[in-house]
């Protein structure tokens, strides 16, 4: 947490209200009644949230917001490697989270890892009689082609549940048979308001079917931890995972990115669960916490200055070991920092950034862009609840906006008004906003390069940020005739 | 223990290196093919997505169009981002967001609110309304819903709002695509059949064509030939507009009055038969003037076709400006095919654009000796083995219906070939197989401006004679002993 | 082309009524296509003589698309030249048996079996309104004129008020009407009088009073309709004279569906239905 209120200049409360007014004011009465409590200017002071979230999206606003199925395919089970993961339903929810997310993994492809598009590709039959048949052959098959997958999850779409398939009596069933887990997730698609939910019901899988059905192999130690809401995107796993161990912890297991499924499955013997999106993994942290008495950590790896602050609190959490590594990781790389620092925040200092993405970044990120110099002038998320809001009115420049949901619409509305140097948020904004010449990272994905995780990640960060807010192409979006 | 299926709590193992080798190898096996070939339920990297998609594509090629998901939003996101990526442009859509409410009492007031805000917010010209997954399952009425929308004027009566029934879980995006289509020609001509008018234009319909620069190159050649036209549905300025520091929602589009208008053309030319023959049924029965369906103009001889067929229809002589542009085509591959001839290539993709691969590869030497679609039919499988039958290249290929690209890593792992053509999905394989892939096809996530280089017409095979030769040049040069590098190639 | 759903609760005798009235229509030279819409799939036996016919989803199973199905593969021309298709559908407990009905329907349409010389479409139509997949015969462009099987049965009246009400909401927006009741009689006291009262309150006709008659039972043990069973016999004059009155008939009105009080009102008047006495609501027999 940042210890005094910052401000950015010419934003003030009431600047940034009467352009939230403005926003509302081409919505219909009912649509601008359900939007106004989701848009607000931050305060920082007070801690809490200055926004609702975790509604209903309104109808033909145009949200960012993905569905159930996203967030249990897409972000908790698709980055487990050494599992096959069946996107139960027609073909296309599978096909369009088919390797559109970045959580990079090892071991070799349709061997030991499966970085592939698995699906029953409903037809009419399937939806009229049911696909409960299909399934059981379909996870022999599976297991046969793919005798190395530890395991294999089935994740239903829209239509299981609506015709009312059983997947988790023919999950149940074919694990006995096939001798391997078997993984029923009810993530259908229109179930809740968002990705969210997806999480959420995904944790719960976990809970049900997973975890303590494997215990490690070698002994216990009192550095043993799990990394829980990394997902490997663009090697963000490899980045951290190196740093944690360099101050003498023993990652156990990671949750999930570049994961594997015993070792998530042994978790319950770990000493600290470290959590980074706590978005879509807080609940199982707490359930470790009350079912095995592992104590969990919130953390930021992203920018020296919140990975400073991450690796002291981690260190009070062991002894003097620990601490004593910390601080050389620290006195190692805060001068290799200071150099990237030095290099960029000149052509960066006092840039302004608006963000608008998922789990975590729109909180974690702001830190890194302060240690570039930049300010970051409103921020939001597409799925977040109240407890992230009230993390993140902390973070945020006094009166800067905050939004929840937003429709394309106020997202630009917004940056019209706010004239923001670089947007951070996802592909389905980006092209928006480079059309209007304003430089655009993708946040969801590092835009094809990452890590953004750790001290290694910092500096491709800041390389990225740079690159985006100073390319000489933006000279030349306006003609000269 | 708390799991619930009941298995035996184990320790945490590790495959043994030599087990990971052992199934490395077996899946590369003629054992492991067969297997593969076994499936019968499980579907492993499909290369087809699903309707609503092709729907989205088509409603954005109508000038002022809101595509409009009548469904869960994160299906709009998905169909969305995938266009996106595809053509890295916005791709502005909505949903009516519907969710488990929805799917107990049905979509209208999702349908009626999300009408409501879309006008309100993104003020349409028209709104192309297509359905996702839940209200396909549940039975919805749309045209119940929208007609009530009219009625208690949550939306202006004149606003058109077509719509289309476009399940998941039947057909692939080019079934989606050509419902919309008809759909919005149906909406847009109800009445403007002018009784002894003709616009003297023809209709082109391109089909589900995910190439940009393909609308161009259509223009251009009925530019050259001096006659007039009405692309149906041109998405060509759409998803490649200008970065000029405004951003607009609707950045092209067939005019809506020129589609109206359409229904009085001259003639109307699909290009696209297995993208659009509902379409091409309807507007046989419906339109003026004649109807034509042919194959997508890939490669020479398809492009005369359409180029003789434009000739005739209008009664004109083909330009000499396109007989230039001919004769430079053919010297291109004349000149080129040295490089391709005998090569042999894996190819797969939706119908329309797999009988012009095909066509294009036989014309050129060259051998396509895997050919698969992951939706077939049998009436493509009879136009491809026509194709084959018709040439000595096409002696030994095979044609696979409805497999998917792990079946393809089987062929091209057991049965080794030159090179694949495809889109971005092929790219697993092709890289296990250690051969290049050409992404001719959709989506392409990860090479930039491929849709802006057309593959149809004469200035397509130019670019696809091109870009394939000197990949292979390319892979001589890379791989070559010191001693057989040389400077000419 | 006049298309025509019927309705009713389930067990109340739609598929005899509806085939002996097609076979009616059929008699009088009429040209009709029966479309069974229930996964039961016995709403073309009698016409047929079969004892299932091959149902569109059936096929679709075992092809595997409805791409790769035709049309003669699932439309069997039977007694009278009627032309009989059945939807067909999963078991009870599985699947999406509405959806079946969607699926199957569109496949009529884009196949062609809508043909100019047909007269009548009638569609079959599983017990009530259950969801918006039993709707799809209703909806616009498809079915206008809807008859509902009934008799003078307590919940055989609930159902068709209910039904009523399904007509009611696609009535506001479409073209759709309730055309009448058709009382398929149990032979329970004043049946006559009080489906024609129930058809009153509907804004309804009772169209026609078909006595109950065992020769039903005699003609459907040989897989046939009474009017080609014994085209003699009174009680297939009962289904032509069914048949004329639907051919003829020109009352096709927005329903006024009851609320349930003064339905079960209109029960008590005709004494089907014992005013409720509160003392003993809740009270078991042993405390009683």
């Amino acid at each position: 947490m940042s210890d005094k209120i910052r401000t950015v200049e010419g934003i003030t409360k009431e600047s940034t209200q009467a352009m939230i007014d403005d926003a509302l004011s081409a919505y219909p009465e009912k649509g601008k009644k359900k939007r106004t409590p989701h848009l607000a200017p931050n305060d920082a002071s007070s801690g809490c949230a200055s926004v609702k979230s975790n509604k209903k999206t309104v109808p033909g606003v145009m949200s960012a917001r993905g569905c159930a199925y996203a967030g249990a395919k897409g972000v908790v089970w698709g980055p487990i490697r050494d599992m096959v993961h069946v996107s139960h339903g027609p073909v296309g929810c599978g096909w369009y989270s088919w390797g559109t997310r970045r959580n990079l993994m090892s071991g070799i492809p349709g061997v030991s890892s499966f970085p592939m598009q698995f699906t029953s590709d409903f037809q009419e039959k399937d939806i009229v009689y049911g696909g409960d048949k299909k399934l059981k052959v379909l996870l022999e098959e599976a297991h046969n082609l793919f005798p190395l997958a530890k395991g294999i999850s089935v994740l239903s779409e829209c239509p299981v549940g609506l015709i009312g398939d059983d997947i988790n009596s023919v999950a149940k069933q074919s694990s006995k048979d096939l001798e391997i887990p078997i993984i029923p997730c009810n993530c259908e698609g229109f179930r809740g308001v968002s990705q969210s939910l997806g999480h959420h019901i995904s944790n719960d899988t976990i809970r049900d079917y997973i975890i303590e059905t494997r215990e490690f192999a070698e002994p216990s130690g009192p550095y043993d931890i799990a990394l829980i809401g990394d997902y490997n995107i663009g090697g963000d796993v490899w980045s951290a995972k190196s740093l944690l161990e360099e101050i003498g912890l023993n990652v156990k297991s990671v949750w999930t990115g570049d994961g594997e499924l015993e070792k998530i499955a042994a978790t319950h013997t770990v000493k600290l669960n470290l959590i980074h999106c706590y978005r879509s993994m807080n609940y199982m942290c707490k359930v470790m916490e009350e079912k095995y008495g592992i104590p969990w950590l919130e953390f930021n790896f992203f920018g020296p200055t919140k990975i400073r602050e991450s690796l002291r609190a981690i260190g009070e959490r062991f002894d003097d070991v620990i601490k004593e590594k910390v601080e050389l990781a620290i006195a190692k790389y805060e001068p290799i920092m200071q150099a990237i620092i030095d290099e960029y925040k000149p052509r960066l200092d006092g840039k302004k950034v608006m963000l608008l993405v998922g789990g975590l970044r729109p909180r974690h990120t702001i830190g890194a862009y302060e240690d570039l110099g930049m300010d970051c002038v409103g921020s939001g998320y597409e799925f977040a609840h109240n407890d992230d809001y009230d993390r993140t009115a902390p973070e945020m420049p006094d009166g800067t906006v905050v939004y929840d949901d937003p429709s394309e619409y106020e997202f630009e509305k917004f940056a019209n008004a706010l004239k923001p140097d670089l947007i951070g948020s996802g592909i389905k904004e980006k092209y928006v906003f480079q059309k209007m010449g304003i430089p655009f990272r993708q946040m969801h994905s590092w835009d094809y390069s990452g890590p953004y995780h750790g001290y290694n990640g910092f500096e491709i960060f800041a390389r990225d940020v740079d690159m985006a807010v100073n390319s000489p192409t933006w000279k030349l979006v306006k003609a000269p005739f | 223990m708390s799991n619930l299926l009941g298995l035996e709590v184990k320790k945490v193992t590790e495959t043994p290196p030599e087990e990971v080798e052992r199934v490395r190898n077996w899946i590369n096996s003629e054992e492991y093919k067969e297997k593969n070939f076994a499936r019968q339920a499980l579907v492993v990297n499909p290369a087809h997505a699903c309707q609503p998609l092709g729907a989205q594509l088509c409603a954005h090629s109508f000038e002022g169009t809101l595509p409009f998901v009548h469904g869960s939003q994160g299906c709009a996101s998905y169909y969305r981002s995938t266009l996106n990526r595809h053509f890295r442009e916005p791709a502005p859509a909505v949903s009516d967001a519907m969710s488990e409410d929805g799917a107990v009492f049905g979509g209208q007031n999702n349908l009626h609110e999300g009408l409501e805000n879309a006008v309100a917010l993104y003020k349409p010209k028209m709104i192309a309304v297509f359905t996702s997954c839940m209200p396909e399952v549940i039975g919805d009425d749309l045209t119940a819903f929208i007609k009530n929308a009219k009625q208690k004027s949550i939306v202006p009566k004149d606003l058109q709002i077509p719509y289309a029934n476009t399940p998941s879980f039947n057909g692939t995006h080019i079934h989606g695509y050509d419902s919309m289509l008809v759909s919005i020609l149906q909406t847009l001509t109800e009445g403007k059949q002018v009784e002894g008018r003709c616009t003297g234009k023809v209709n082109i319909i391109p089909g589900c064509d995910f190439n940009t620069g393909d609308y161009r190159e259509y223009k251009r050649i009925l530019k050259e030939f001096g006659v007039p036209y009405t692309i149906l549905a041109d998405v060509g300025d759409t998803f490649d507009s200008p970065c000029d520091g405004t951003y607009n929602i609707y950045a092209g589009g067939t005019k809506l009055e020129d589609a109206a208008d359409s229904i009085n053309g001259k003639a109307t030319i699909t290009l696209g038969p297995y993208a659009t023959p509902k379409t091409f049924n309807w507007i046989k029965d419906n339109y003026s003037g004649k109807h034509v369906s042919m194959s997508m103009p890939m490669g020479i001889e398809k492009t005369d076709a359409f180029i003789m067929k434009v000739a005739e229809l209008f009664g004109k002589e083909v330009p000499a400006s396109l007989k230039n542009e001919r004769g430079r085509a053919v010297d291109a591959v004349t000149d080129s095919h040295q490089y391709m001839h005998g090569k042999k290539f894996a190819v797969y993709g939706d119908p329309d654009y797999l009988t012009g691969y095909v066509s294009f590869l036989l014309e050129m030497g060259a051998r396509p000796h895997h050919i698969l679609c992951s939706r077939g039919s049998k009436k493509l499988e009879k136009e491809l083995q026509t194709l084959l039958d018709g040439s000595m290249y096409g002696k030994g290929c095979k044609i696979y219906m409805n497999k998917d690209l792990w079946h393809l890593r089987s062929l091209v792992m057991t049965d080794r070939v030159d090179a694949i053509i495809g889109d971005t999905h092929g790219k697993f394989a092709a890289r296990d197989a250690g051969i290049p892939l050409f992404r001719f096809g959709f989506p392409v996530f990860d090479r930039v401006n491929k849709h802006r280089y057309p593959i149809i017409g004469y200035q397509g095979v130019v670019n696809m004679v091109t870009e394939i030769c000197n990949k292979f040049i390319d892979i001589k040069d890379e791989t070559c002993e010191d001693r057989y590098f040389e400077m000419m190639r | 082309m006049r298309q025509i759903a019927i309705y009713g609760k389930g067990g109340i005798g739609k598929s005899t009524t509806t085939q002996n009235t097609v076979a009616g229509l059929a008699y009088l030279g009429k040209k009709v296509m029966i479309v069974g819409c229930d996964p039961k799939a016995d709403s073309t036996r009698l016409i047929l003589h079969a004892k299932a016919q091959n149902t569109v989803m059936d096929l679709v199973r075992e092809k595997g698309t409805v791409e790769d199905l035709e049309l003669d593969d699932v439309l069997k021309i039977g007694y009278g030249d009627i032309k009989c298709v059945e939807s067909g559908g999963p078991e009870p407990g599985v699947g999406c048996a509405g959806r079946g009905v969607i699926t199957a329907i569109n496949f009529l349409e884009e196949n062609g079996a809508y043909t100019d010389e047909l007269d009548f479409v009638f569609y079959d139509v599983l017990g009530d309104v259950v969801c918006g997949g039993f709707a799809m015969p209703i909806r616009e462009g498809k079915a206008e004129e809807i008859y509902i099987v009934t008799s003078g049965e307590m919940m055989a009246m609930y159902a068709a008020n209910n039904i009523s009400k399904g007509i009611l909401k696609y009535a506001s927006s479409g073209k759709v009407r309730l055309a009448g009741l058709i009382c398929n009689a149990r032979k329970t006291d004043k049946e006559f009088e009080l489906v024609s009262a129930l058809a009153a309150k509907l804004g309804t006709q009772m169209i026609h009073f078909v006595p109950r008659d065992n020769q039903v039972q005699r003609a459907e043990m040989r897989r046939m309709t009474v009017i080609e069973y014994s085209p003699e016999h009174p009680q297939a004059q009962e289904y032509r004279t069914l048949a004329e009155k639907i051919l003829n008939n020109k009352m096709l009105v927005v329903p006024t569906p009851l609320e349930m009080e003064e339905l079960e009102d209109l029960l008590m008047e005709y004494g089907i239905m014992e005013a409720e006495d509160e003392s003993v609501v809740g009270v078991a027999e042993a405390a009683a």
